[in-house]
């Protein structure tokens, strides 16, 4: 423990450590130095475990691996794109679908509701974002894919299912499950997030600032759409992006209502994967050392490059505020 | 021993007033038309009486400055004004708030168009995240649609009014943000007045302000006020004496005297003014 290079820095430096003495100062600066660096040595194990676990996935199958589609067993043939292309789009909708979501909810708790609605709404927003995916995933499975399949998906079909173009986007069978149904539950478990970091940056805002322009005969909206939006930009952006990143790693709750099928289709409706979702289902059956099992690692590597990307937006965007 | 201070107080009225002759003595206020009037005014924060029983009048043309120890009411009352207050729950107001005849504390009032018709500017600048033109274009935007030109002639008028416009002419498309504290706040007042409001409401508007840019804007007061009705909440008693035709005390949320400038620094009636002014509290 006195090895250290906590140990000999600290004790190298006059302080009155007063109760703890010396010694308990030592004892806390190395305990605090190798939490520290317990979290640096977990994510290089973490990143090179999926590197040379999926060396040799990478090394056969190439560039080629992002871009084949086929996810064939049977013959031992792998491609990324299926569930790459499946995380990206339910990501996707689930954002197109929550953004405007948490916005009116961020909107409401900090400019329109009544302090007796203002604290419920609150929590509510609080608790949705601590439920755990698994139950979002029943409950999608249950509630959300049989309304998927006899209500809105028909519906769909019928209306815009005709319009040039996007029409293929809802067209098919209405089987309730796939990427639009895996958007959607996405949507509902990334919403509180970026809603609480929404509330946070509107309530940052100077009242002054707001004051100024319901000063000058604004209403609400025009108060929100006109100055609140173009101040809290930058922030807000960096909220979506840490909505994003859960949306892109997220596993159950998708691997419930996504239908489990790698093929890239235009329809929404059709079953996808994820990359998350895939690795679930498929790691039993992977045997040590198979090229299946790598991979599986190389598709985790990919998604962390993904996340990593998106985590780096995010913190570029709201460290630019702080400015 | 209080006594006493309020004797020697009395005793020499020239030592808390000889800031007021540095104004071009105007005789007494010809009482214009009264723009706003309150009557019976009283203002409550939750619990918390703020302002009792408030009566005054704004004259029309006239600068009337509002003054007064911290936490007096003198800001409640022009938050009053402009209907601010209705922003927050828990604050209300009960009596009259004349504009025009019309009271606009009843309920049913547009508080919209009201804000356009009674402007208000701030302590601190507040400009918008936009460029120089979109802050003064932002209010004219919402009450009025002009195509570009009268646009354009609306913002210069304004900035020229006070006296910006040749600092911004050439970079009207900039961030507000890249102006100076001075000139932020005169383009807060220009975006004030670019929506052609009736009554200008002014909170401390200097108060962050360095002397030169406090003159300007002092300066611009004056020509305002040809045109708007204006009332200015102010710390600075030597401000308030070259500025205001009319100035208020206010103490403890009551109004404890109204009167032309020079009479009220030269010859304040109560003695809660005498004292205020010639500095023994505030």
């Amino acid at each position: 423990m006195d090895a250290t290079p906590a140990g000999g820095r600290a004790g190298t430096r006059k302080v009155d450590t007063g109760l703890g003495g010396k010694l308990g100062d030592q004892l806390f600066a190395g305990i605090a130095w190798a939490a520290g660096i317990v979290v640096l040595l977990l994510i290089v194990g973490i990143i090179l475990v999926m590197l040379v676990g999926g060396s040799h996935a990478l090394q056969v199958f190439g560039v080629g691996f992002l871009t084949h589609a086929v996810w064939n067993p049977v013959v031992d043939h792998y491609g990324a794109a299926a569930p790459v292309f499946g995380t990206l789009v339910t990501s996707f909708i689930g954002l197109l679908v929550a953004v405007p979501l948490a916005f009116g909810v961020a909107f409401f708790l900090t400019e329109m509701a009544p302090g007796w609605l203002s604290q419920p709404v609150g929590t509510a927003v609080e608790l949705l974002a601590a439920v755990p995916s698994i139950i979002f995933g029943m409950w999608g499975f249950f509630v959300i894919v049989p309304v998927m399949a006899q209500d809105v998906q028909p519906a769909l079909i019928d209306t815009i299912g005709h319009a040039p173009i996007i029409g293929r986007l809802f067209s098919g069978a209405p089987f309730g499950t796939g990427l639009l149904t895996g958007g959607l539950i996405l949507a509902v478990m990334i919403t509180p997030f970026i809603a609480a970091v929404m509330r946070d940056v509107f309530n940052s805002m100077p009242a002054v600032l707001k004051e100024s322009a319901y000063g000058l005969g604004s209403t609400r909206w025009e108060v929100m759409r006109k100055v609140v939006m173009p101040w809290s930009r930058v922030a807000v952006s960096g909220g979506i992006m840490l909505g994003l990143g859960r949306a892109l790693g997220e596993t159950m709750a998708i691997t419930f209502v996504i239908g489990n099928s790698n093929r890239i289709g235009a329809s929404l409706f059709a079953p996808g994967n994820t990359i998350a979702s895939l690795i679930a289902l498929e790691f039993p059956e992977s045997p040590a050392g198979s090229l299946k099992l790598s991979a599986l690692l190389a598709l985790g590597l990919i998604l962390m490059v993904i996340s990593f990307i998106t985590l780096a937006c995010s913190r570029l965007l709201l460290r630019q505020r702080g400015n | 021993m209080n006594d006493q201070i309020g004797q020697n107080a009395a005793a020499r009225p020239q030592q808390g007033v000889s800031f007021a002759q540095t104004r071009g003595a105007p005789q007494a206020l010809a009482p214009g038309r009264a723009m706003l009037s309150l009557r019976g005014l009283d203002f409550y924060y939750g619990a918390n009486h703020a302002l009792k029983n408030i009566s005054i009048d704004f004259p029309e043309q006239r600068v009337t400055g509002l003054i007064g120890p911290s936490g007096c009411g003198k800001s409640t009352l022009l938050r009053v004004m402009n209907r601010m207050y209705d922003l927050y729950p828990g604050q209300r107001a009960t009596g009259e708030v004349l504009l025009d005849g019309q009271n606009i504390i009843a309920p049913g009032t547009d508080t919209n168009a009201l804000r356009s018709r009674v402007g208000m500017v701030f302590q601190k600048p507040t400009p918008f995240p936009m460029s120089i033109f979109d802050n003064v274009a932002f209010g004219v935007r919402l009450h009025e649609s002009l195509d570009r030109a009268a646009m354009e002639a609306r913002i210069e008028d304004a900035l020229r009014r006070v006296a910006l416009w040749a600092e911004v002419k050439d970079r009207l498309r900039a961030p507000a943000a890249a102006l100076s504290g001075g000139q932020q706040q005169r383009l807060c007042i220009a975006r004030t007045i670019a929506t052609r409001p009736e009554v200008i409401l002014l909170d401390e508007p200097t108060s962050a302000l360095d002397p030169i840019s406090t003159a300007r804007i002092e300066e611009l007061l004056d020509e305002l006020k040809v045109e708007f009705t204006i009332a200015i909440v102010t710390h600075n008693l030597q401000q308030a004496a070259r500025c205001a035709d009319q100035v208020a005390f206010f103490y403890m949320g009551e109004l404890v005297e109204v009167a032309p400038a020079d009479r009220l620094f030269t010859a304040p009636r109560e003695k809660r003014t005498q004292d205020y002014i010639t500095g023994r509290f505030g």
